[in-house]
């Protein structure tokens, strides 16, 4: 009954309002339609913050994924060592968004700690500004995710790579595999239904990102970091415009749910085949 | 697998070395909850050796919005739990033990709710939250909580339901017990490893969620730890020692937490996940 009321309702709401005029200061609520819908395909901003979530969910999706698992495959040993190690990967996980946002905060201005260091270092060359330019913006966002969530992705891989027999690998060692026809042959085919869920988890934390574009870059510099998210959050809250937000946020769920969809579709087969 | 010595130790001193890189950042963060403002902006990698002061974890503990935000993260996240996690173990128990086209129809639709963005429904939840005068309540944020994270609770709960012998049920009803008493004396014992994971993992989200409580309980009407930080950092802009000491009271009972119950994290948060 709850996630009804809480979960369930609301969505069908969010459809419901998404073709009102819905405004919390307003007193009078009209049916407009597909009026939203079509505000929306020439609203500059939102177009803006479809493409900015675009890109950082590929990037999001791609990068923890892959050094995900190389840290897996590099820290897979039993020894005392390699389990501390592995703890320091997770760490970040436990930590809020928040703690996260602010510490790269200190780490990335420009009188941050990156460019204090690189001047002691000598590479004063290599100084910038890494939340000055759209792209540098951007690519701070998506270190910042890719630090918080590879450990994640790498436990995940761990886990998957537990599960294969040792004497698998030995019989392809006796046969002559090894090396990256090792992992091409037998690991890659077997890690597949980790590849899956790390996928669709970082698919969906691409599209939810708020905490990181919120305090780090407010959506700057002018709007480059501007992501869907945070887009639905000032129309909605700031600007109060309930139902242009929740036409916003049916187009999130749409592509959400779709994506997800699609992407479980494919690795799941994926996975039959092997 | 053997491998050469020579390859053994290259690799574990390879492995330190990018393990120190990332880790960077948390030593970072660590160093300069124990120096002085002054010292963090000068030397923000140095260890705090001759300036080792608590003055900053002491001052952040005095601010209110810290004191407030500490308890008031306290009672939302154990106030979701203690309904999150009965509710969503007796859905398990129903989705997964009733064999019928509702049950199946019912976990699709559980299972749809994991990949639900919260920005999606805020804004009807705020709407729905205000016309039951919630709003602005713990309260609200609590019902908020409990009911965005039912289908995580779900789906590990009635993972675990399937390696519970359904002999148990039958041994039960046998005896005249009802389901209900069923669940509740036989299988929700049995389910300790799962709800102890299911705890940990909900905990962790609650207590660092960010945007709920931002938007829910309203800033002007109370903060969690959360939004405590970033109204303390973000607005107030305090003392630059003092932020660092902010940030470690906030991440000291997560961090305690998951040291010692990180197994439970791991099987927790990987759950349904190395299943498939």
């Amino acid at each position: 009954m709850l996630y009804v009321a809480l979960v369930f309702l609301p969505l069908v709401l969010a459809l419901s309002y998404s073709l009102t005029n819905k405004n919390l200061l307003s007193p009078q609520t009209a049916y407009v339609g597909f009026g939203n819908y079509r505000e929306l395909l020439s609203d500059t901003v939102f177009k803006q913050a479809v493409k900015v979530t675009a890109i950082m969910t590929a990037l999001i999706v791609v990068l923890p994924n892959a050094l995900g698992l190389g840290i897996a495959l590099m820290l897979r040993s039993e020894t005392r060592l390699f389990a501390v190690l592995r703890t320091i990967f997770f760490v970040p996980i436990v930590l809020a968004g928040v703690v996260v946002s602010f510490i790269w905060q200190a780490m990335l201005t420009d009188s941050g700690v990156i460019n204090s260091v690189l001047g002691t270092a000598g590479l004063g060359a290599l100084q910038q500004g890494w939340l000055d330019t759209p792209n540098h913006a951007i690519g701070s966002i998506v270190a910042v995710a890719t630090w918080q969530y590879v450990g994640f992705c790498a436990v995940v891989y761990l886990a998957a790579l537990k599960a294969i027999p040792d004497e698998l690998l030995e019989a392809a060692q006796v046969d002559g595999c090894v090396g990256f026809a090792r992992f091409r042959r037998i690991i890659w085919p077997l890690v597949a239904p980790a590849v899956t869920i790390n996928t669709v988890l970082l698919l969906i934390t691409g599209f939810k990102l708020f905490d990181y574009v919120k305090i780090i870059t407010n959506g700057g510099p002018g709007g480059a970091t501007n992501n869907m998210a945070l887009n639905i959050y000032s129309v909605g809250f700031t600007q109060n415009a309930f139902g242009l937000a929740s036409a916003q946020a049916v187009v999130l769920f749409a592509i959400v749910a779709g994506l997800s969809t699609v992407a479980v579709l494919l690795l799941r087969r994926r996975e039959v085949e092997v | 697998m053997t491998s050469p010595l020579w390859i053994g130790r290259y690799r574990s001193a390879f492995a330190v070395v990018v393990s120190a890189i990332f880790a960077a950042p948390l030593y970072l963060a660590l160093v300069n909850v124990f120096k002085p403002a002054d010292a963090i902006r000068a030397h923000p990698l140095a260890l705090p050796l001759h300036d080792f002061t608590t003055a900053n974890v002491a001052g952040a503990a005095q601010l209110s919005l810290v004191q407030h935000g500490l308890k008031t993260s306290l009672i939302i996240t154990v106030g979701s739990l203690l309904l999150m996690v009965p509710l969503s173990a007796m859905a398990a128990y129903y989705v997964s033990r009733w064999d019928s086209k509702v049950a199946r129809l019912l976990m699709l639709f559980f299972l749809f709710g994991l990949m639900l963005p919260p920005q999606v429904v805020l804004i009807p939840t705020t709407v729905i939250l205000r016309h039951l005068h919630l709003m602005f309540t713990y309260w609200g944020v609590i019902l908020n909580f409990a009911a965005y994270y039912l289908p995580f609770g779900v789906f590990v709960f009635s993972g675990f339901l399937r390696s519970v012998s359904r002999e148990l049920d039958e041994a039960g009803a046998i005896d005249g017990a009802s389901s209900l008493k069923i669940f509740w004396r036989i299988i929700f014992p049995l389910m300790r490893p799962a709800t102890a994971s299911v705890i940990v993992v909900t905990a962790l989200w609650t207590w660092n969620d960010f945007l709920s409580p931002l938007i829910i309980l309203g800033a002007a009407h109370g903060v969690t730890i959360t939004t405590g930080i970033y109204l303390a950092i973000g607005t107030y802009s305090i003392d630059y020692g003092q932020e660092f000491g902010v940030m470690f009271l906030a991440s000291l009972p997560v961090l305690a937490l998951f040291l010692f119950l990180q197994r439970y994290f791991v099987s927790g948060l990987t759950g349904g996940a190395t299943k498939g």
